[in-house]
């Protein structure tokens, strides 16, 4: 961990892997970086509705994040 | 009348005759279709009581007014029967070119009834219909059973087969179309088998009786290109249904281990990001633009569609973590024409069992090879163990002893799918309630419930979300017949279903009609199940006691220490039998069952039961 950032574990769902070329990968944030500071950073139509969990649970988008944390983000799935 | 034929074709096996009856605009208003026909026909037919694998039962073959014409996802059928597994009403919809077909033919209904004293096959041609020897397809698997007849008949007729599990009766045997499309989990295969039926063959030439045929058309063909070009633009048939599964196994909702676990870190092997890069090919229900059938070879070769229930039920739950081996399970279970689902809960039951020390045996978890052999013998019912793995979890369960009923996965004798409501109330409520035992295709509440609720409450808002989904998914897809997935994944509004209920029938209903019969049709699905089962109460509507054992709560991940609380869940069942205007024991009241034009069927149901 570099300074005061923060890595953050981030799952992708989905076809968010094609769209965005990754399925997993550990990216660095400040400290104090909220779940909308990583979705901010990734090239995610706002439009698409979506899930995003923090360690298994929903989050909403200004929730703090921590060091170490798993953010999973996913299609609103409807369950076949 | 247009959108129906009004003609019912009523075959009776046993001495080979058939007759064509008509149904009336009210009967059509009054039900719609698909599973609203099915249960209509089956309530007043059915006598109480009667043996679900006798002569008796009825196996209805249906249809619902957009069913087959070009428009979004209209190439599904339904068949329906009581249910030889549960003992209640039972349906299940596939797609299949028998929509169109069945149509063209003229009808909107088939009833086959009585038994054959041979097995055959029904060849349906218009008017023609024939009871031919199936002597050379008796025996063989769904894959053989279908070229035979493609051979015979051409690859554009309508075929609906059973495999050796419905030959042999096997409790969750179901029926096949096409590649790898079946229906009718609750074992309407063994009732295809005991009447001695391994196939229809439906081919039809004549018009489908639409209202505003032009302008039906011309809307259907242009709704179908937008549905495809959505579907693109989000990707979502990349991984089709299996999506799901990487997320279910990050929010602790995945089948694992006979659904004593709800995560495994080995399961990023079976996702859908695997699944696809292993794709060699694709296939889809007729009038589909956003196919899901995903198909790899498995591990012996055969190519295999495998989807999310597939995988989560023949792979997880089993801690079976090869793609291709349970791409061989999906395989086999589709040639013996078993439920994936069912099948993967019960061998998944039986080696929790042996676990356990309830029984002994040989199978453990993890093992594929003699999976596999097990499917076998529970397809064909070979000795002790094929025999006990043929009957479903819960005939399993009262069979072992040991208290194993209550890891017997499954809600009134139907297998649960592959969603571990551990800790997920109303998803446990929407299996609880389900109509035909536990399916996820009622009601999938989980994102809504994670997203827009507290994952621990059990307020009535879960309710209320339960019984609007029941009457979209349950109900009106159910009843029009036609696929939900460009509505559920890809945000087709229903407005356009109306569009076509409208252009077809040429009536002018709104939402709100279709929601009327969607609550008539639960309604009477409870009383059909009260009739067979008279001393009913809520406690069938209960999933099974381990969910509420502390003991077996997760040890680490997302919901470590967490369990549903019995006190609580029952509270969520007063709030959706409250909502429904149901009473206490989960029964529809009088007053209920006025509102929705069923009293003559109260009138029955009080013959078993008083009605509050």
């Amino acid at each position: 961990m570099s300074g005061s950032n923060i890595k953050i574990t981030v799952k992708l769902i989905g076809p968010f892997i094609n769209q965005l070329g990754f399925s997993e990968k550990t990216m660095e944030f400040p400290a104090g970086a909220t779940v909308e500071t990583v979705l901010s950073s990734l090239p995610l139509d706002p439009r698409r509705p979506r899930i995003v969990t923090r360690n298994g649970q929903a989050v909403a988008s200004g929730e703090k994040l921590g060091d170490g944390d798993r953010l999973a983000i996913s299609p609103l799935y409807s369950g076949g | 009348m247009y959108g129906w034929t009004g003609n019912i074709l009523r075959i009776n096996l046993t001495d080979r005759t058939h007759k064509v009856e008509h149904f009336d605009e009210e009967f059509a208003r009054k039900w719609v279709g698909g599973r609203g026909f099915a249960l209509k026909i089956l309530w007043d037919e059915l006598k109480p009581g009667i043996d679900p694998l006798g002569p008796e039962n009825k196996l209805i073959v249906t249809v619902g007014p957009i069913a087959g014409i070009p428009a979004p996802n209209t190439g599904k059928t339904v068949v329906a029967a009581k249910s030889p597994l549960t003992g209640g009403y039972a349906d299940g919809n596939l797609g299949t070119r028998v929509t169109e077909q069945m149509r063209k033919a003229g009808y909107d209904l088939i009833i086959i009834e009585g038994k054959s004293a041979q097995p055959v096959y029904l060849y349906i041609e218009d008017d023609k219909i024939q009871y031919l020897p199936a002597d050379e397809i008796w025996g063989k698997g769904t894959y053989d059973t279908h070229d035979w007849l493609y051979k015979k008949y051409g690859k554009g007729a309508g075929v609906l087969s059973i495999g050796q599990g419905g030959e042999n009766l096997n409790l969750y045997s179901m029926v096949r179309s096409l590649e790898g499309r079946a229906g009718g989990r609750p074992g309407i295969g063994a009732v295809m088998g005991s009447k001695k039926l391994k196939a229809i063959v439906i081919k039809g030439s004549k018009p489908i009786p639409v209202a505003d045929p032009e302008g039906m058309r011309k809307l259907g063909l242009e709704d179908l290109r937008k549905v495809g070009e959505i579907d693109k633009k989000t990707g979502w048939s990349i991984q089709g249904t299996t999506g799901v599964l990487a997320w279910c196994n990050e929010v602790a909702a995945l089948p694992v281990h006979n659904m004593r676990k709800t995560h495994h870190p080995d399961a990023w092997k079976i996702d859908g990001e695997r699944l696809n890069n292993a794709r060699v090919a694709t296939y889809g229900c007729p009038n589909c633009t956003m196919r899901c059938g995903i198909t790899i070879l498995d591990h012996e070769g055969h190519e295999s569609e495998l989807d999310y229930e597939n995988i989560g039920m023949l792979g997880s739950n089993l801690d079976i973590f090869e793609l291709d081996q349970v791409a061989s399970l999906n395989y086999l279970c589709d040639d013996y024409g078993l439920d994936t689902i069912s099948a993967g809960a019960v061998l998944a039951f039986y080696a929790d069992a042996i676990e356990q020390g309830a029984i002994k045996g040989d199978f453990r978890f993890g093992d594929a090879e003699m999976a596999k052999k097990l499917l076998g013998m529970a397809a064909r019912r070979e000795g002790e163990v094929g025999n006990l793995l043929a009957d479903g979890t819960l005939r399993m369960a009262r069979k072992i002893g040991h208290g194993s009923e209550a890891y017997a996965m499954q809600v009134k004798g139907l297998e649960i799918s592959a969603y571990n409501c551990k800790f997920i109330p109303g998803m446990a409520l929407a299996f609880g309630t389900s109509p035909i035992g536990a399916h996820h295709k009622e009601s999938w509440v989980i994102t809504f419930e994670l997203k827009q609720t507290a994952r621990d409450s059990y307020g009535p808002e879960k309710a209320a979300k339960v019984i609007e989904l029941q009457r979209i998914r349950g109900g009106l897809f159910e009843f029009i017949v036609a696929c939900r997935f460009p509505w559920i994944e890809l945000g087709w509004e229903l407005e356009h279903y109306v569009e076509y209920f409208n252009k077809t029938t040429g009536l002018n209903w709104t939402l709100n009609d279709f929601w009327k019969v969607a609550d008539r049709i639960y309604a009477l699905m409870k009383f059909f199940w009260v009739r067979e089962f008279p001393f009913w109460d809520r406690t069938r509507d209960y999933p099974p006691m381990i969910w509420f054992d502390p003991k077996n709560a997760d040890t680490d991940g997302p919901i470590a220490g967490k369990y549903l609380e019995l006190d609580k869940y029952n509270q969520l069942l007063d709030h959706y039998y409250q909502q429904r205007g149901w009473d206490k024991r989960g029964i529809p009241t009088r007053k209920t069952a006025e509102a929705l034009d069923l009293s003559q069927e109260a009138d029955q149901v009080e013959k078993f039961t008083k009605l509050e």
